[in-house]
C-alpha cells in the first residue's frame, strides 16, 4: 500500500510538470470554419488567405450566426496564416476547418503548393472539404447566408449527405485529392462555388491535372458525371421524346466498363442500367409504348455520355480512374503505366445505356 | 488459459503499426512486399504453432528456466541479455512513436519529453508487477480496445472512399521476389507467440494449446488489413508519402453520427492503451529476463511485494527509453526499426530453432 501510494505522488508530481503547456480554454480560441487561399498577380506576395472565424455565440438559431473575415497577402502560406494571428486576439485554431476553397486564379495557375501546405499541417483535417471559389475564394468567403444556424455551416452542409443531396455537388476530401495528385491513372476532380448575392451555387466540377484546372463542366454534364462516376442515385435524366422534353427522376442506377484492347487501341465499353421514375412528361404517356420512350432516353444518354467522356480525354485528364484500372488489370510495373499513356489519347469510348421506366408517377 | 496465448498474439499483430511495420512495407510496394507478406503468412504460424506445441512441454517454466539447465551460464547469459535488449528496444521504440504522435497531434505545444515521462511512469508501475497480473491487465486491456479496433477497421474497410482498383493494382506487384526488410517487417505480425517464453511460467501444467488455426487466420486478416486498406484510401502511389500513415488514414474516415466525427482520435486513445500495455509487457518480459542472469533467482508468477530489483531495472529501462527520444529524431527511430525488424527475425528464428532442437535431442537421448 505505502507503494502504491509513492506512486500515485510521483505521478501527480509529475502530471504537474504539465501545467501550463498548451491547454488555451475554448474561449481563448478562435475556430477557422473555412479557409480561402487565393493567387494575387504580386510577385512577391503572390498568395492571398482569408480565414472565416466563428465568433462563438450562446444561440443557435438561424441567422445567428456570427462570424469574422480576416484576409491577408502574403510570401508563403505558412506565414501569412502566422501573420494574421497578429490581427486576432485569440488563437487561431483549424480543427474545425471543414471548407477549404481555393481560388480561381490558384488552380489555374499550380495548386500544389497550397495542397502540400495542407497535407503536411497536423490539425487540418483530412476530411475537410476542397472547393474551388470562383471568381476569387475571396469573394466566396464574403458570402453571409441567412439561413446559417451557426458559422460556416450552410457551406459545408451543401456537401456530402448531411444536408442538401444536389446531384450537380461533388464532393473531394482532403486526403482524396491528394491521393488523386500522387496516384498516376487517376485525376482529382474539384466542385466549382459560385458567389451568388448572400449564398452560394455550387453545379459545376472542374477536372484538374497533377499541377492545374484543364476543365469545367457545364451542369448538365456535371449531373451526368456524377451518376457515372459515383453512382449517385437521387438525380434525374432528361430526354426529348417526339420534340418535347422528358424528365425522369432515377430510381436506380449500376455502371461497369471495361477496358479492351484492339489493333493498338484502347476501347472503353461502358454499361449503364438506370431505372427511373417520370417526373415532367406530356399527358397520356402512359398507354403509349414504354420501349420507345425507354429506347429514347438510352440512345440520348449513351450519346450524351460518349460527348462527355470523349471531351475529358481530349484535355489529357483522367478523374474516372480509366488508367488506374488499367494497371489494376495488367502486370504491376512501369511498362504498364507507360503503355496507358500511349493508350489513352486514343482511347474510344463505347456507351451502352439501358433504361427502364418503373411508372409515370401519380397519372397517366 | 488458451485465451491468455491468445491475447499475446493479437496484442501484438494489432500494435505491428506503431513500430513502421505498414511504413516499411510501403516502400517495397513495387519491389517485393506482396510476396514478403504472402511468405510471411506461411513463416509466421508455421514457427509460431511449433513454438506453443514445444514450449508447453515444459510447464511451468520459461525459455530461462529451460536453457538454464540444461547449458552453461557463459552460454545462457549473453543470450537472455539479447533477448531482454530485443524485447526492451521494441517496447521502448513503441512508446517512443507514440509519444512523439501525442505531440503531433494532441498537443503541439507540450514538451515532448513530459509526455513520455508520465507514460514511462504508468509502464513502470505496470511492468514491476508480477507475471500473474501482467497477464490479467493485458487481458482487460485488450477486452476494453479491441472490440473498437476492429470496428474501425472494418469501418475503413467499408468506406465508400476506398479505391479497389489501387488494392488491385497494388496486389499485381506480386512478381518481384520477396526482400528481407518487408519480410522482416511482416512477420512481425505473428511475432506474438514469442511472449510465452516467460509467460509460459503462468500456464497450467495440463495445458494443451488449441485452436492453433486462429494464429494464421488473424494474422493474415491484420496483415491484409494493414497492407492494403491504407492503399485503397491513399493510392498506391502516395501512399509512402504518410509518415503516420494509419493515423492518416484513421482521419480519412468520418463518422457523421457518432460522438466524435473525427474517428482519428477515438483511433488513438485505442492505440495509446495498446501502446502502454505493449511496453508494459515488453519491459517486464525484458526484466524477467535480465534477473535470469542471477544464479540465485528463483522465478515465481505471483510475488509480493514487489521485490525492489523490479524497480531498478525497470526504471533503467524507463531512463534509456527517455534519453533515446531526447537524442533521436523522428527520422532515426524509424531507421532504427526498420534494422531491430530484422534483427528480431533471425533471432526469434533462431530461438526457435534452438528450443526446438534442444526438445528433439533430449527426447532422442531419453
Amino acid at each position: 500500500m505505502r507503494r502504491f501510494c509513492t506512486a500515485c505522488v510521483a505521478f501527480i508530481m509529475l502530471s504537474l510538470l504539465m501545467q501550463g503547456c498548451g491547454f488555451k480554454d475554448i474561449d481563448k480560441r478562435f475556430f477557422v470554419v473555412a479557409a480561402g487561399i487565393d493567387r494575387t498577380s504580386n510577385a512577391d506576395k503572390p498568395y492571398r488567405i482569408t480565414l472565416r472565424l466563428a465568433i462563438p455565440s450562446p444561440k443557435a438559431e438561424p441567422g445567428a450566426s456570427k462570424s469574422q473575415l480576416e484576409s491577408i497577402d502574403t510570401a508563403t502560406i505558412a506565414e501569412g496564416v502566422r501573420l494574421l494571428k497578429g490581427h486576432v486576439d485569440k488563437e487561431i485554431d483549424f480543427g474545425h476547418c471543414k471548407v477549404i476553397v481555393l481560388g480561381e486564379s490558384l488552380v489555374q495557375s499550380d495548386y500544389v503548393e497550397a495542397l502540400t501546405w495542407m497535407i503536411r499541417r497536423r490539425d487540418i483535417q483530412s476530411i475537410a472539404t476542397v472547393a474551388v471559389g470562383k471568381p476569387s475564394a475571396e469573394d466566396v468567403m464574403n458570402a453571409n447566408p441567412p439561413s446559417e444556424r451557426y458559422p460556416g455551416n450552410s457551406l459545408f452542409l451543401s456537401f456530402g449527405t448531411e444536408g442538401t443531396d444536389s446531384p450537380f455537388t461533388l464532393q473531394m476530401f482532403l486526403f482524396d485529392l491528394e491521393r488523386r495528385y500522387t496516384e498516376r491513372g487517376l485525376d482529382p476532380f474539384l466542385p466549382v462555388i459560385k458567389r451568388d448575392h448572400m449564398t452560394y451555387m455550387i453545379s459545376k466540377v472542374a477536372f484538374l491535372d497533377k499541377q492545374k484546372v484543364k476543365l469545367t463542366l457545364s451542369n448538365e454534364e456535371t449531373q451526368m458525371y456524377n451518376q457515372l462516376s459515383t453512382q449517385f442515385k437521387k438525380s434525374s435524366i432528361m430526354a426529348t421524346y417526339k420534340g418535347k422534353p422528358i424528365v425522369a427522376l432515377l430510381t436506380g442506377i449500376h455502371r461497369s466498363y471495361r477496358i479492351i484492347e484492339q489493333n493498338g487501341q484502347a476501347v472503353i465499353r461502358m454499361k449503364v442500367r438506370l431505372r427511373c421514375i417520370l417526373e415532367q412528361a406530356p399527358r397520356g404517356l402512359y398507354n403509349s409504348d414504354w420501349r420507345q420512350i425507354e429506347k429514347a432516353f438510352s440512345d440520348q444518354y449513351s450519346t450524351k455520355a460518349e460527348t462527355m467522356l470523349d471531351k475529358i480525354r481530349n484535355t489529357g485528364v483522367d478523374p474516372f480512374g480509366f488508367g488506374l484500372r488499367y494497371r489494376a488489370m495488367h502486370r504491376g510495373s512501369d511498362a504498364t503505366w507507360n503503355r496507358w499513356v500511349k493508350l489513352y489519347p486514343n482511347a474510344k469510348f463505347e456507351v451502352r445505356t439501358s433504361v427502364k421506366i418503373d411508372g409515370t408517377g401519380l397519372i397517366k | 488459459m488458451n485465451r491468455y496465448v491468445m491475447y499475446n498474439f493479437v496484442m501484438v499483430s494489432l500494435l505491428n503499426l506503431m513500430l513502421f511495420v505498414p511504413n516499411i512495407l510501403f516502400q517495397y510496394r513495387y519491389h517485393g512486399a506482396v510476396s514478403s507478406l504472402i511468405a510471411a503468412a506461411v513463416i509466421g504460424p508455421l514457427f509460431g504453432i511449433v513454438f506453443i506445441r514445444t514450449i508447453t512441454k515444459y510447464p511451468g517454466k520459461g525459455v530461462p528456466e529451460i536453457l538454464n539447465e540444461n547449458y552453461p551460464r557463459w552460454v545462457t547469459v549473453p543470450a537472455f541479455l539479447f533477448f531482454a535488449l530485443m524485447w526492451f528496444s521494441a517496447a521502448s521504440i513503441t512508446v517512443d512513436a507514440y509519444a512523439v504522435l501525442i505531440n503531433r497531434f494532441f498537443n503541439p505545444d507540450a514538451n515532448v519529453l513530459v509526455i513520455l515521462g508520465v507514460m514511462c511512469v504508468i509502464c513502470l508501475y505496470a511492468a514491476t508487477r508480477s507475471t500473474l497480473s501482467m497477464l490479467f491487465i493485458m487481458e482487460i486491456m485488450l477486452l476494453l480496445n479491441v472490440p473498437l479496433i476492429v470496428m474501425l477497421l472494418v469501418k475503413a474497410g467499408g468506406s465508400d472512399q476506398m479505391n479497389w482498383d489501387a488494392i488491385r493494382t497494388a496486389s499485381n506487384y506480386v512478381q518481384s521476389m520477396p526482400k528481407l526488410a518487408p519480410l522482416a517487417a511482416a512477420t512481425f505480425i505473428f511475432t506474438g507467440y514469442l511472449n510465452l517464453s516467460i509467460y509460459n511460467r503462468v500456464l497450467p501444467p495440463n495445458y494443451k494449446f488449441k485452436r492453433g488455426y486462429l494464429l494464421p487466420v488473424f494474422g493474415i486478416g491484420v496483415l491484409a488489413t494493414t497492407y492494403f486498406i491504407p492503399i485503397g484510401l491513399h493510392g498506391i502511389d502516395g501512399v509512402s508519402s504518410y509518415l503516420y500513415v494509419w493515423s492518416a488514414t484513421s482521419d480519412s474516415l468520418a463518422m457523421e453520427y457518432g460522438f466524435i466525427e473525427r474517428v482519428l482520435f477515438v483511433f488513438l486513445i485505442l492505440y495509446l492503451n495498446l501502446t502502454l500495455i505493449y511496453t508494459a509487457s515488453g519491459w517486464h518480459q525484458a526484466m524477467e529476463m535480465i534477473k535470469s542472469c542471477f544464479p540465485k533467482y528463483k522465478p515465481s508468477i505471483d510475488e509480493h511485494p514487489v521485490p525492489r530489483s523490479n524497480y531498478v531495472i525497470v526504471s533503467v529501462f524507463a531512463v534509456i527509453t527517455v534519453a533515446a527520444l531526447y537524442l533521436l529524431n523522428e527520422k532515426h527511430l524509424t531507421e532504427f526499426t526498420s534494422y531491430w525488424l530484422i534483427i528480431r527475425m533471425f533471432s526469434e528464428y533462431g530461438l526457435v530453432i534452438w528450443i526446438v532442437v534442444h526438445t528433439l535431442l533430449r527426447r532422442g537421448a531419453a
